[in-house]
């Protein structure tokens, strides 16, 4: 029998669930719930239980009471979550302050489901195929990203800008997604820095952070990324670290201190939190150029809303931009639909990942909105793969790049 | 051929399964001990698919459980025994039609309560009965096969079977049938149940699953009132009789609530002080049991008077009124607007791996405050198990109701017994608790059952247990039976359940 | 006396038991001028027991048994198909038990009337919210649970009389004795609940008309009748009928708890004048359909407000109030003060001596009677050739149409459709034509409607077969309710022939 210490240590999460099913059923348009499992959804009428958590738990409470084993069939099923977190919201949540369901308190669905892929990994059933893949590049030293690229294509971004230094108060993690895929994110970043007349530092030598690594549950691959990351981000001096990437923002803000056993040694906090605070103090001034009203929609990644409670700062700055309309999707917040990147199952599972970004893109397009805004290259990445193959001219966007087409 | 691909031939081979990690997602209902991994789990499309599923069945003769939302508290939807084949009901949950004229409803067996009704709020209606209180995903066939009650409305409308027109069956031999005005075959759309020779419909409402399979159901919904109001009260001591009194007086002046319920005292105690469930209840200086009311009009003064009327009663029993805010303790507030589907979640969890073995049944009103006293002195001749308990889980359980509320004709729905633990902690699975469990949950069916209550959600437990203590007359359990026989001549449905097995 | 007379005397002692002639005649008809069935034996038993061991001796001896209420039965119900068998008189048992006044139920014997139960029950201020069929005045519990009974008031309200229902007590046919709902469970000291226990048993013997078992105690939910009430009469613009539906539909689109809603059609106002029925409408110069609302209420405020959002539908549709009088033409206030609940179906009975309506009563959606009326109409055109035969023998041509529309349980109204004719003996002569075209109109307009989809409730004899000969069951249904009969009666000996059992 495979060891299953991670899954052990879940035990009273997994064993008090008591399978009422809302994590995979639920309706309330009292807290503007609708629905909950973007897997179980995408699986359509092939949804058998396994396909959401209380089936999941289920079959963990067999492995727990040692009626069943891990095996690499089970990695087939557990790596197909994005691990949004959603589930988790609504189990026994009465989304109201004044009356606790007290399950809440001991089940975090994303804790448990990384546990199992932890145990998985360490019991050899996983990392699967194109996992194991990314692993071994971030490991690479010649790459340290997980894309597979050369380690220094991932500066190249820095040659286009200017306003950067090698120290300072703020720093900027730039992490591998948009210097690696969506540079323009980043020049743009860039320019509303310049218009605002603020520096920032990068970060010499800056490796992965880790996030797809330890998302995948091989959580000894990624120390030697913190280690270093920390070290080179000490070497700027900063107080303050930001990103620009929901993944990045929970693996260091969450992730490292948990794994690094202690507080690090800076903040770390969301470009928009930096973006807002340029507006408040009027710094950055986003003239009013077009008188046409565009209609916009925030879509909350999963990494900074549910995992992170983060949800107002990105609506702060849009709601400071001239001539946009902010629509709230139907499902926003804690509510909102996962894009279907996330928890490794874009890398392997790319149809399962764009099936599941089509129902919020349906959802963003029944609004009317002109931009489909957010503040993650991944769900841009797959939101914006997902909307090519749709009938509409609405556009995905990061917050930074509509920003910079008002400046 | 092998059984899986007969199944597969059926429904295509996505949908019929005998992976061993998808039987043992099927293997529990909401129930710490309760297990049963099928051997096949299948997700039909329709009732063609379900009839060929069973004549399957019958020639291989295995059993075929049902399972709706799977939210049986007494393994109702899993397997009794480690075999059979799971139904998933819940790939058919579709909307089939809403005859807005005749405000009638006809849905997939699978859907839930709350996607219903989500759909037909765009319209301004509602199903009147709410359905169970685990109506997020409980499904509409599975309430009809229990006389679902508790998560609204059932004060006003009683049982949700009450609002059933007609269902699509499949018996377990594959006939489909529809009942009610759908037994004239010239009928165009189901209208109503009540006619066309005997209610069949009624063979299937409350039958836990055994007689067949319902895909279809037609309810009869309403027009939600655009006004309604909902109050909390404190009681004075000796508050379960002084709700007991105040739902009595509710029913002998012919007011319409509709809600009315009460959370006793002990749930209000421990749940403020000591679990931290009630944080609305906080402020409170005594803390004793609660009732509360919803009441709907057609316009603001006719709901105004009928508040009158109901304050009178509540203050006439010297119950104080909490404040309008949820954050004032209006429970009723939470209820009707946002809690309706979670009020009985509760007691769920409360420490981890804490759990309720209970029963629900439904009883006179007035006789509830006695079996609650009856229940503490049950407690009391069982410590030794519960301090049993204690030693491995830390925590003695307690014995007690979960929220009672008004339903049908003078009843409430009592939700009683005692909270637990599951077998497995801290690495290890105790065998002992399971049989403590096991051995208190039919003590403490039986001390209910003696109280002449009635089961309506009877699952594997309490259907056997009732057959076991003789608590039918051997008439009533024949003719039960002799039906069974009739419909199911190799018991292939929910085999187990009232003992009905297969060498019977 | 036969052997079978000597075991049934012994059963019931010799008083109620009765093979004479002339007794077996008086139980040979129900309501209706055609069919008929001298049974062999009239048995008045005293309780379940007795019952249970008639059963036992006719399913010995092949006799079929025949429960019979008050024999208010327009379809031949509760007298036996062809000559023969046993009638079972359920009307020595029409004693009160026991009213549970803190949980508002009783328990009655079977065979007690409507009537006799809600004088009782109005000593305590309650009634049993559906008043049971029109003709509860007579009629039985028993036999209103074996129908689904409406139309004796409430029903709007209230819906059918099963919906009342909390326990039975049974004789199955073959003997046995049970009781339903929580008294399955033998520890309940009190009937409280129909619901659990299992399957709803009792609703096998809900609307079984009489296949299923003797019903001998029936448990109702009862209400207390509201302090507050009103009624109100409207003549409806033309095309009343239409009016009508509109009213009906958006009542229950509001949720107006109405507790009597009725229509009542034109043709009936207008012929019922000429032939004075209804004085209170002679002053009426325009003899419309007439709708007419009972609503009831627990303050005078309350009864304000339900009337003015009553009043609202009713005015926007044109509707115009009549008078708040009986003598003003307000039907409804008879209707509701007077128990006019229970006669009014009876106005159409003996318009002229011998005249009798050959009906189809039956539950149909709101929305569909305006199209099934029209198509009477036709059918009456089609079928001109026998009414005028029935004419020319009784000098009244049949007139085909509606009885008062009744709203009732959901969406759907009690549609009491027919054509009026006579019985067969006229001025001193036994027409056997008249009785052959009475059946044979009967059947076709019973058919004819039934392919409308409408559902039967009170089926008898004529009605239950009819659908089992021109297949309006599917083979399933049929085979399954089958089923069940052999089940509990394997020599089919209750009510034998009905569904062509």
């Amino acid at each position: 029998m495979s060891k299953i210490e991670n899954l052990k240590k879940q035990w009273e999460a997994i064993m008090s669930c008591m399978g009422c099913g809302d994590c995979g059923f639920a309706i309330r348009p009292a807290v503007g719930r609708y629905l909950v499992c973007p897997v179980k959804e995408a699986k359509g009428e092939e949804g058998f239980e396994i396909w959401f958590a209380r089936g999941r738990m289920n079959v963990l409470k067999s492995i727990l009471e040692g009626k069943l084993e891990l095996s690499k069939d089970l990695a087939e099923f557990a790596y197909q979550c994005s691990e949004c977190g959603s589930c988790t919201d609504t189990c026994h949540e009465t989304h109201n302050p004044y009356i606790i369901l007290n399950t809440s308190k001991w089940i975090d669905h994303v804790e448990v489901w990384h546990a199992l892929r932890q145990d998985l990994i360490k019991a050899g059933f996983a990392p699967l195929d194109r996992h194991a893949k990314l692993i071994e590049y971030m490991n690479n030293p010649d790459m340290r990203n997980p894309y597979g690229e050369p380690k220094e294509k991932k500066f190249e971004w820095l040659n286009d800008v200017k306003g950067v230094s090698k120290t300072g108060d703020l720093a900027f993690y730039a992490g591998c997604t948009e210097p690696l895929r969506q540079k323009e994110t980043l020049l743009n970043l860039a320019k509303i820095f310049n218009a605002a007349g603020k520096e920032f530092a990068v970060i010499e030598d800056e490796w992965c952070c880790g996030s797809i690594s330890i998302r995948i549950g091989d959580i000894e691959a990624v120390k030697p990324n913190i280690e270093h990351n920390i070290e080179q981000i000490k070497k700027t001096g900063a107080k303050k670290v930001f990103v620009a990437c929901a993944g990045c923002y929970r693996t260091l803000k969450k992730d490292w201190p948990e794994i690094f056993g202690q507080d690090l040694p800076f903040e770390v906090v969301n470009v928009t939190e930096v973006l807002l605070d340029l507006i408040n103090n009027e710094s950055l001034k986003i003239p009013e150029k077009d008188t046409e009203v565009i209609k916009v929609a925030y879509h909350d990644p999963c990494h900074l809303g549910r995992h992170m409670d983060f949800y107002e700062p990105p609506r702060e700055v849009i709601a400071k931009i001239p001539n946009t309309e902010m629509i709230e999707l139907r499902r926003n917040r804690n509510n909102a639909w996962c894009c279907g990147a996330g928890g490794g199952v874009k890398s392997q599972f790319p149809e399962l990942a764009l099936d599941i970004a089509k129902d919020r893109i349906d959802e963003a397009v029944e609004s009317g909105i002109d931009i489909l805004l957010t503040e993650c290259p991944f769900c841009v990445g797959n939101l914006a793969d997902s909307v090519k193959k749709e009938n509409t001219n609405m556009k995905v966007l990061d917050i930074i790049d509509y920003i910079a087409t008002k400046i | 051929m092998t059984l899986i691909q007969k199944l597969q031939n059926i429904v295509t081979e996505k949908f019929a399964s005998d992976d061993i990690y998808v039987r043992h997602a099927y293997s529990r209902n909401v129930h710490p001990d309760l297990q049963g991994v099928p051997e096949y789990v299948v997700r039909p499309k329709d009732a063609k698919e379900i009839s060929e599923i069973l004549k399957v069945a019958n020639e291989e003769n295995i059993p075929v459980i049902p399972r709706g939302g799977g939210d049986c508290e007494w393994g109702g939807s899993i397997a009794t025994g480690d075999v059979g084949i799971i139904l998933d009901m819940k790939r058919m949950d579709n909307i089939m039609n809403l005859d807005e004229e005749n405000l009638i409803c006809t849905v997939e067996a699978g859907i839930s309560w709350g996607k219903l009704n989500e759909y037909l709020s765009r319209f301004g209606l509602y199903t009147g009965c709410m359905g169970p209180g685990s109506g997020l995903t409980a499904s509409i066939g599975g309430g009809i096969s229990h006389h679902s009650v508790g998560a609204g409305g059932c004060a006003k409308y009683g049982a949700c079977t009450n609002q059933l027109v007609s269902l699509e069956v499949v018996l377990p031999t594959g006939e489909i049938i529809e009942t009610g005005s759908q037994a004239n075959k010239f009928s165009k759309f189901p209208f109503n149940r009540f006619g066309n020779g005997p209610d069949l419909a009624g063979l299937f409402c409350g039958d836990n699953g055994i007689y067949g399979v319902k895909t279809k159901v037609s309810l009869q919904v309403f027009p939600k009132p655009p006004f309604a109001n909902y109050k909390t009260f404190l009681c004075p001591r000796n508050s379960a009789e002084v709700a007991a009194q105040i739902f009595t007086e509710i029913r002998q002046k012919g007011i319409d609530v509709y809600d009315a319920m009460y959370i006793d005292e002990i749930l209000i105690k421990l749940g403020t002080n000591t679990f931290g469930m009630y944080p609305m209840f906080e402020h409170l200086k005594r803390k004793r049991g609660i009732v509360f009311y919803v009441v709907e009009a057609n316009s603001e003064q006719e709901l105004e008077e009928k508040i009158k009327q109901l304050d009178n009663i509540l203050l006439s029993n010297k119950a104080e009124e909490l404040g309008s805010e949820i954050a004032d303790g209006n429970f009723a507030k939470w209820h009707y607007t946002e809690g309706q589907w979670q009020t009985y979640h509760n007691c769920w969890g409360i420490i981890p791996t804490f759990e309720n073995i209970t029963t629900e049944c439904f009883t006179p009103i007035k006789s509830f405050p006695k079996i609650l006293k009856d229940i503490e002195v049950w407690d009391i001749e069982n410590e030794e198990n519960m301090k049993k308990i204690e030693e491995i889980a830390g925590f003695r359980p307690i014995s007690g109701t979960g929220v009672v509320p008004l339903v049908d004709g003078n009843n409430v729905e009592l939700t009683c017994g005692f909270t637990t633990f599951g077998c497995y902690h801290d690495g290890e699975y105790h065998e002992i608790i399971k049989d403590i469990n096991l051995k208190l949950w039919k003590s403490f069916l039986t001390l209910v059952l003696k109280h002449g209550v009635q089961f309506y959600m009877m699952g594997s437990i309490p259907s056997r247990l009732m057959v076991e203590i003789g608590a039918y007359t051997s008439e009533y359990y024949n003719l039960m039976k002799s039906i069974k026989k009739t419909l199911d001549p190799h018991m292939i449905l929910s085999r187990g359940k009232f003992n009905f097995w297969e060498d019977d | 006396m036969s052997e079978v007379y000597q075991k049934l005397k012994k059963i019931v002692s010799e008083k109620f038991v009765s093979n004479d002639l002339y007794m077996r005649h008086a139980y040979s008809r129900n309501v209706d001028p055609v069919l008929q069935g001298i049974p062999e034996y009239v048995v008045r038993p005293k309780d379940a027991k007795e019952i249970s061991e008639i059963l036992k001796i006719v399913n010995e001896e092949n006799i079929p048994v025949i429960p019979r209420g008050a024999g208010c039965c327009e379809f031949g119900g509760s007298k036996p198909i062809g000559d023969g068998g046993i009638v079972l008189d359920m009307k020595r048992m029409e004693n009160i038990i026991n009213l549970d006044e803190e949980n508002l139920i009783i328990t009655v014997e079977a065979g007690i009337s409507w009537s006799k139960l809600n004088e009782y029950l109005s000593q305590f201020g309650l009634y049993t919210g559906c008043m049971g069929p029109g003709s509860g005045l007579t009629a039985s519990v028993g036999g209103g649970i074996s129908h689904h009974s409406v139309g004796g008031g409430g029903c709007a309200k209230y819906g059918a009389c099963t919906n009342q229902l909390v326990s039975l007590e049974i004789v199955l046919p073959t003997g046995e004795i049970i009781e339903t709902g929580s008294q399955a469970n033998k520890y309940s000291k009190f009937p409280f609940n129909r619901f659990g226990n299992g399957p709803d048993l009792a609703s096998l013997f809900c609307g079984d008309n009489g296949i299923f078992g003797v019903k001998t105690k029936v448990s109702l939910q009862v209400f207390p009748r509201p302090d507050f009430a009103n009624y109100k009469t409207f003549l409806l613009p033309r095309k009343s009928v239409e009016a009508s539906v509109n009213i009906f539909t958006e009542i229950r689109k509001k949720g107006v708890d109405v507790y009597d809603a009725i229509y009542i059609m034109d043709l009936l106002v207008s012929v019922g004048c000429q032939y004075g029925l209804f004085p209170l409408w002679d002053n009426l110069k325009r003899k419309r359909g007439v709708f007419f609302y009972v609503i009831e209420a627990n303050s005078e405020v309350e009864l304000e407000e339900k009337t003015k959002q009553l009043d609202n539908i009713l005015l926007t549709n044109k509707a115009e109030e009549l008078g708040p009088e009986i003598a003003d033409g307000n039907f409804a206030k008879w209707h509701y003060t007077e128990q006019g609940h229970w006669l009014f179906a009876h106005n159409l009975w003996g318009v002229v001596p011998g005249f009798e309506p050959l009906d189809a009563e039956c539950h149909t959606p709101i929305n569909s009677y305006p199209a099934i009326l029209k198509d009477l109409d036709q059918w009456d055109q089609e079928h001109s050739e026998e009414m005028n035969m029935i004419l020319e023998i009784a000098g009244f041509r049949p007139i085909t149409g509606s009885g008062p529309i009744i709203l009732i349980d959901g969406n759907n109204v009690e549609f009491t459709c027919g054509f009026t004719s006579f019985a067969s003996y006229i001025d001193g002569k036994y027409y056997d034509i008249i009785r052959e075209t009475n059946i044979k109109l009967w059947k076709s307009i019973l058919e004819r409607v039934t392919k409308w989809g409408v559902q039967w409730y009170m089926m008898g004899e004529i009605m239950s077969r009819l659908m089992i000969e021109i297949g309006a069951y599917s083979e399933e249904y049929y085979n399954f309710l089958k089923s069940i009969k052999k089940t509990l009666d394997p020599n089919l000996i209750l009510s034998r022939g009905k569904f062509n059992f």
